[in-house]
């Protein structure tokens, strides 16, 4: 009797509305404990930043990727492909805008001060700290400021490759002139000297045929003068500077050799250039094969450092390309994790190497590279180069200039100094003109 | 209850312009999410298009920060107005507790804050509503610099945010530099136009604001006027009543006199003028006359204890003296709060009725002398009889008196007459506070008489 008046009782409503809650409950429970997928999506573009062809864009990227997922089994990392380098920046503004920015995104090169000063950009520095496994001092010390604000100082973004501007030096030519390899220590006077020597009229039709350089620039003569063209806060510059000036001087006497002539990218293919400075992606890109066919085809070719003047270092300029992690992303965490895989384990800087034509920007890596895999196949034991030698220029490399009005102030004094070099400007007071114009601009 | 006239008239007044304060109030919300609405619509649409178009970079350079996604821009502000119009209203209208409503106030300037982050500070008219907010419920001490501040903060943000604008476009003229100069032109100055209406409105607001309070204040002068001159009347009426009191009181007593004494003593004297003639002639019917003279006068006794017994104050009335003193004591001591002993060393057994009640002034103007004069907050009562005498001592812990300037003004020379017409006496002296002592004979014959 008792059993049977329990039962009745259970068909109160009340007692209908317990059990579908508990039912509820459960199932709320069990979709909870079930383990979701979270996505990280990664903000690139398609092409190399360095102006040389690449063939698979991602292959890198996919790389590791593939290991971060495999690290990390419930995360699934996306990313839009196909967004050209050059649209990639609008790209991005567009996303930033919308409110859907990627989780981490690569930073396009001129907007780092846009993403940083409108606190778009997570800043690193807690992060960093609290990460047992990362030391930033395993950075290269040049592409790792450059991720750093101007103002704050503060790590807005990690360095991802990078690439050191190195002179391209034809060694046929040389051999034939008998000049030996100028060692990496060599000086302006060494440069002009053998400049000089090598510029002349091979097969006597009356006009230069043979140049010392190519694509030397006064900015390339600066950065070895051993004086920066702008303080470091960007609201001063020094053109009016004794080695400053004599760079100039020295881009002038340089431009002198070529009584007048222009030369073209074309005579350098054609191996009738010594000395070209360009960047080391380009260097790793053309030496092996297929793309050496396209560039050069009859002469042997090396890189060693730019020139120092006379007060300077043969220090060279270091492009970096940085990523970094969005301000607002709900798993702050997580995109250090997969910042961190792109940029600092050791792992994937090493398969950098291979994948990109860019450097790896963690030590230890480079000098532990086989020569073969850092200048490409084509290198022999003739070359002097060793991979030790390469991660010297990197460690004493330098930072370009990154400041609001740097492309504006640039060009100014591009506009000037060209006139100065093609001799429509007297020198005297012309540096300090143009010292004063930046300033002013700068002070802006 | 009944009002009076005056507060039903203040009550209406008060209706009336609180009405109309309400109404104007009620405009500016209204307004102010009008332009909420238009604006964070217009920046939205705008972004939006701003997107589409590919000139993300060139617009997100002219700004100081990154501002919110076009949807949100849109729901983030409308949302945190209505949240702030709520609010607002509950500041208004509800009766909070004080802790509530600051807290309500708090929440208002940061949903403010929100709406013109929301808006990039396109729109700082929401900052007059909160501080048309804040004057609605002016009043207090910590409110005026609790608002002062309030005020300063939400300005000195709108400020640091505009200094902040010196290198870049305000971010409203950055979103116009999307459209085309005639559209922009126009799109400007709609928006100069809707923050001037707003500002005129809460001028306005703030005027009527100014008013009514004025208005208040005179109402209570005014107020305070008639409630003086009631006073004064009060006064007046309160003398004239004592006055009329007291000619009353005599005339009873007149009445009393010459009712009881008077009958008597004439009874008397009728009485002892027979008995003189009977004398002589007829000794028993003058011892008889004598007799009756004897019952007239015990009869007017009793006619004049009658009278005296209606003066008596109440507790001696209805009580026995010591009851009455007792009572009286603790009445004092629990409205004053000063502590008072009462020690009986040995109770007279008999006392006449005048004899109580001049006891009984002694202690109840001495109590009074203590705590006016004296500033006491302990007295001892002592009373005591020997040898038929009655002892009664009053010592107090006051600051005493100087004697010798001492004028009786304090009832002294009241008490003192009032003793020495019943044979006592009343002597007085300050050395740790003031002591009182009073000395009367016990009447026997009175008593056993009466």
């Amino acid at each position: 009797m008792n059993i049977l008046r329990r039962l009745r009782r259970c068909r109160t409503p009340r007692f209908l509305l317990g059990l579908l809650l508990a039912y509820l409950f459960v199932f709320a429970s069990l979709y909870e404990m079930e383990p979701k997928t979270t996505i990280l999506r990664v903000g690139l573009f398609a092409g190399s930043i360095w102006g040389v062809p690449q063939g698979d864009s991602y292959a890198y990227i996919d790389e590791v990727i593939q290991n971060f997922e495999a690290a990390h089994p419930h995360v699934k990392v996306i990313y839009q492909s196909g967004i050209r380098k050059q649209d990639y920046s609008e790209w991005l503004s567009g996303r930033a805008l919308a409110g859907e920015l990627p989780d981490v995104f690569l930073l396009p090169p001129d907007d780092f001060d846009l993403y940083t000063n409108r606190g778009v950009l997570a800043p690193l520095d807690a992060l960093a700290k609290d990460d047992p496994d990362l030391d930033l001092d395993d950075f290269y010390p040049a592409p790792l400021a450059y991720g750093r604000s101007g103002g704050t100082g503060a790590l807005y973004a990690l360095p991802v490759e990078c690439v050191p501007r190195l002179m391209f030096v034809n060694r046929t030519l040389l051999a034939r002139e008998g000049i030996p390899l100028p060692p990496d220590d060599w000086t302006w006077d060494d440069f002009l000297a053998i400049c000089r020597e090598v510029t002349r009229d091979t097969d006597g039709d009356g006009r230069l045929d043979q140049f010392g350089a190519y694509g030397y620039t006064w900015q390339d003569a600066v950065v070895t003068s051993g004086q920066r063209l702008f303080r470091a806060d960007g609201k001063a510059s020094y053109f009016a500077d004794p080695l400053i000036e004599s760079a100039i001087r020295f881009t002038l006497a340089l431009q002198q050799t070529l009584q007048g002539q222009t030369v073209q990218e074309r005579d350098f293919d054609l191996g009738r250039v010594a000395f070209r400075p360009f960047n080391f992606a380009a260097y790793r890109t053309y030496q092996p094969y297929p793309w050496r066919i396209k560039k050069v085809t009859n002469f042997e070719w090396d890189c060693i450092r730019l020139p120092r003047g006379p007060e300077g270092k043969n220090t060279s300029p270091i492009e970096t390309l940085l990523m970094g992690i969005s301000a607002q992303t709900p798993e702050r965490q997580l995109a250090w994790e997969f910042l961190k895989a792109v940029c600092y384990e050791k792992e994937s800087q090493e398969q950098l190497l291979h994948l990109s034509a860019a450097l790896p920007v963690r030590r230890g890596i480079i000098e532990d590279a086989a020569p073969a895999a850092l200048f490409g196949s084509a290198a022999d034991e003739r070359s002097g180069r060793s991979p030790q030698a390469v991660s010297r220029v990197m460690e004493e490399g330098s930072l370009p200039d990154r400041f609001p009005h740097y492309s504006e102030a640039i060009l100014i004094a591009d506009r000037e100094i060209q006139k100065l070099l093609q001799g429509s400007l007297q020198e005297t007071n012309a540096m300090n003109r143009l010292q004063k114009e930046v300033n002013d601009l700068l002070l802006k | 209850m009944k009002r009076t006239p005056f507060q039903q008239q203040r009550r209406l007044a008060k209706i009336l312009d609180a009405g109309e304060l309400h109404a104007l109030h009620d405009l500016l919300t209204i307004y102010n999410g009008m332009v909420i609405v238009l604006i964070a619509g217009f920046m939205s649409i705008t972004q939006q298009k701003i997107i589409q178009t590919m000139n993300a970079h060139a617009f997100l350079a002219q700004l100081p920060s990154l501002p919110l996604p076009p949807a949100a821009i849109l729901f983030d502000t409308i949302g945190a107005f209505l949240l702030l119009a709520l609010l607002g209203r509950i500041y208004r209208e509800a009766a909070l507790p004080p802790l509530p409503r600051y807290l309500c106030l708090a929440a208002e300037i940061i949903l403010c804050i929100v709406i013109m982050r929301s808006l990039s500070l396109a729109y700082d008219g929401i900052v007059l509503l909160v501080v048309a907010d804040l004057l609605h419920r002016y009043s207090g001490r910590h409110q005026l610099i609790l608002l002062s501040a309030a005020m300063l903060g939400l300005y000195a943000i709108v400020d640091y945010n505009i200094a902040s604008f010196t290198n870049h476009l305000s971010p409203f003229d950055a979103y116009t530099v999307y459209y085309a100069a005639e559209p922009r032109a126009w799109i400007i100055a709609i928006h100069h136009g809707l923050t001037s209406v707003n500002l005129v409105l809460f001028v306005f607001y703030l005027t009527l604001l100014v008013r009514q309070n004025h208005q208040e204040k005179q109402r209570v002068a005014s107020l305070n006027a008639q409630l003086e001159e009631a006073n004064a009347r009060l006064r007046a009426y309160a003398l004239e009543a004592e006055s009329v009191a007291e000619t009353r009181e005599r005339n009873r007593l007149a009445r009393e006199i010459h009712d009881t004494l008077g009958h008597a003593l004439t009874g008397i004297a009728a009485g002892l003028d027979a008995t003189a003639i009977l004398m002589d002639i007829a000794p028993a019917r003058a011892k008889e006359q004598l007799t009756k003279v004897k019952d007239i006068a015990l009869r007017g006794l009793k006619d004049v204890r009658r009278s005296v017994e209606k003066l008596r104050p109440d507790d001696l009335e209805q009580l026995p003296l010591r009851q009455a003193i007792e009572r009286m004591t603790k009445e004092f001591s629990d409205s004053t709060g000063m502590k008072i002993t009462f020690e009986v060393l040995a109770w007279p057994q008999r006392l006449r009725p005048d004899q109580e009640e001049v006891l009984y002034r002694v202690v109840q103007e001495g109590m009074t002398n203590a705590r006016r004069h004296g500033h006491a907050t302990h007295l001892d009562i002592t009373v005591g009889a020997r040898r038929g005498i009655v002892y009664l001592l009053l010592a107090d812990d006051g600051c005493g008196a100087d004697i010798t300037q001492l004028k009786k003004g304090f009832g002294l020379r009241h008490m003192q007459e009032r003793l020495a017409l019943l044979h006592g006496k009343l002597r007085y002296w300050s050395d740790q506070g003031f002591t009182l002592e009073a000395i009367l004979p016990e009447n026997e014959e009175a008593s056993t008489f009466l």
